[in-house]
């Protein structure tokens, strides 16, 4: 610290840490497998060079690992960088994407495509799922009355909403008992369903939510003051909420209807950042992105592999790994705190 | 300059401000005092700029609902205390009008240096601000409020949450504030130190001013009285300092 000033409250070179491990996540999740292919070759065949892969490990790499690796590092950067989003607007450390009802409502409409559709309708779960959670959301905001006007109200219409939505579906589930298995393997999760195809659709809305957050991340530390402090620094504080919640919200309902319900990354990955940064301003919004990316490339790597050639769920994996994790960096932080 | 004119504010159906008519001359303290739910709180916030009013409220001619521009702080009865923030970062916040967002010029740096000093901060930078007790982020909430530099400073109960050392310290450090030509005004519910340290006091009861002047002729007012239901009674210390206590109510 020079004399008489007080140190950068944020540093590029954190920034660029988090985007150097995401690279090195993607070459482990790329690279390992029940088949390992070689670091050089893979960038060899990625940047178009000579001496690239070949036939069925070019195969391997091209239209099977890099686009789940790529799904991954989707809805990982989507649920952390939602969960950090979630816990500035609702001022709330403990919030998660999954707050406003999105996770129950697209399991609701998850299991209403497994249920009724047989193999048809199966096609379109994302679609089903991506509905029912914006429909929760929406349900939510329309139970909670005047948009904002409390948080806390919002997130016990949020509960309510979830609750109800999870209602229905075990009802669903009772009365189609074939359905318990597929609806449970895809509440825990799975990035199996990864091709090209939902690599597009899905990265499409989940990269614009990510910008639209990323572009607000500095003014959403206004959030961090009450209500009259933002709004003497020049913020209006409802309108960055609105904005935020809806890319949020948008980004998760992507995520959770591209690869089902993993849970955990939201929590645990923006504590996980601000706690080895020591620092709280969503500038790491960024980082939180590109960490969350990398958890999950490195969770779903541990779901191909450590069971091969079963498939383990990553939800089982982010939480196995994930809890005692957080609580380790709790644990550190709140000693540095005394 | 800050005139008010013919200030209106509802809620809903309810008149919360009514006419309003004030005049609060530059580098000045002027108190807000009055019973819970006076309308103390909500006259802050609309001279803020947040709250839709009818009327006008004009600093030094321009209208705040027009003027985005103005650098006005506020110091809030009930802070946000966000987990995890340092205080270093906490009173950073506080540049973001004038430096823009996520920028944190080396300029800055040192003013937030010189207001952590100036609060006795200095030390506690790293410290994260949920850990403070009341009076460190009372302490906290008004450095932030000073790196804005800002021309006018608007404090809901600076001292509610303190003792009374505490209070006489956050007190004198707005009373510097205030000489370096920062417009003051507060609301307290302490009229005692009120009156000490401001030099206007303003009467507010259901939504209205009932009296505007100068704290000590004020303290005196029948008006006053009448504003705590003669609840109230002032009493003159031998130094000829007036001190308010409740009254007890005579029973039976």
């Amino acid at each position: 610290m020079k004399k008489n000033q007080i140190d950068r409250v944020w540093r590029w070179q954190i920034t660029a840490s988090a985007a150097a491990a995401l690279l090195i996540a993607c070459l482990l999740g790329v690279g390992f497998g029940p088949v390992n292919l070689n670091f050089g070759s893979i960038i060899r065949t990625l940047l178009g060079l000579p001496n690239g892969l070949e036939s069925e490990d070019r195969t391997l790499l091209l239209e099977l690992r890099l686009p789940r690796v790529v799904l991954g590092a989707l809805v990982g950067a989507a649920l952390a960088t939602s969960g950090a989003v979630y816990q500035s607007v609702f001022r709330n450390p403990l919030a998660d994407p999954y707050l406003l009802g999105v996770a129950s409502g697209a399991g609701l409409g998850a299991t209403i495509a497994i249920t009724n559709g047989g193999g048809d309708l199966h096609a379109l779960l994302p679609i089903f799922a991506f509905l029912g959670g914006v429909l929760a959301v929406a349900a939510t905001f329309l139970v909670a009355g005047r948009l904002f006007a409390d948080p806390s109200t919002l997130l016990l219409a949020g509960i309510a909403v979830g609750s109800f939505a999870t209602a229905f579906q075990t009802y669903l589930q009772q009365r189609n008992s074939a359905a318990l298995r597929p609806v449970y393997s895809w509440i825990l999760g799975e990035l199996t369903v990864a091709n090209w195809d939902v690599v597009k659709w899905a990265g499409f809305y989940i990269l614009i939510a990510l910008a639209v957050l990323i572009r607000i991340s500095k003014v959403l530390d206004a959030l961090m003051l009450s209500d009259e402090e933002a709004y003497s620094l020049g913020v209006s504080p409802q309108k960055i909420r609105m904005i935020a919640v809806a890319a949020a919200t948008l980004a998760t309902a992507t995520a959770v209807s591209a690869s089902g319900l993993i849970g955990f990354v939201g929590i645990v990955v923006p504590h996980l950042v601000r706690g080895l940064t020591k620092r709280a301003t969503n500038r790491s919004l960024l980082s939180i992105a590109f960490v969350g990316a990398a958890f999950l490339v490195i969770a779903d790597l541990g779901a191909r592999t450590l069971l091969s050639p079963a498939e383990l769920p990553i939800g089982v994996i982010t939480a196995f790994v994930g809890a005692p994790f957080f609580l380790f960096v709790l644990r550190a932080r709140n000693r540095g705190s005394q | 300059m800050i005139n008010i004119e013919n200030l209106s504010v509802r809620f809903d159906n309810a008149e919360v401000l009514q006419s309003i008519n004030l005049d609060i001359p530059e580098g000045t303290w002027s108190c807000l005092v009055g019973p819970n739910g006076a309308g103390k709180t909500t006259l802050l916030r609309t001279m803020l700029g947040m709250q839709p009013y009818s009327g006008s409220i004009k600093y030094n001619d321009r209208e705040i609902a027009k003027n985005k521009s103005l650098n006005i702080a506020f110091v809030p009865q009930r802070p946000s205390i966000p987990a995890a923030m340092s205080v270093a970062e906490y009173v950073m916040l506080g540049r973001a009008k004038l430096d823009g967002w996520g920028k944190e010029s080396a300029h800055s740096r040192n003013i937030v240096h010189e207001m952590l000093e100036a609060t006795q901060l200095l030390g506690m930078q790293s410290q994260l601000v949920n850990t403070l007790s009341g009076g460190e982020m009372q302490r906290v909430l008004i450095a932030r409020a000073l790196v804005q530099e800002p021309e006018v400073m608007l404090l809901d109960e600076p001292t509610s949450a303190l003792d009374l050392h505490h209070q006489i310290a956050v007190l004198n450090k707005v009373e510097e504030i205030k000489s370096t030509g920062v417009t003051i005004v507060s609301t307290m519910h302490d009229i005692t130190l009120g009156a000490m340290y401001a030099e206007r006091i303003i009467i507010m009861q259901s939504g209205r001013v009932l009296l505007d002047g100068e704290s000590h002729s004020v303290i005196h007012s029948p008006e006053l009285r009448s504003a705590f239901d003669d609840r109230i009674s002032v009493h003159l210390l031998e130094n000829g300092r007036p001190v308010i206590i409740a009254a007890k109510r005579a029973t039976g």
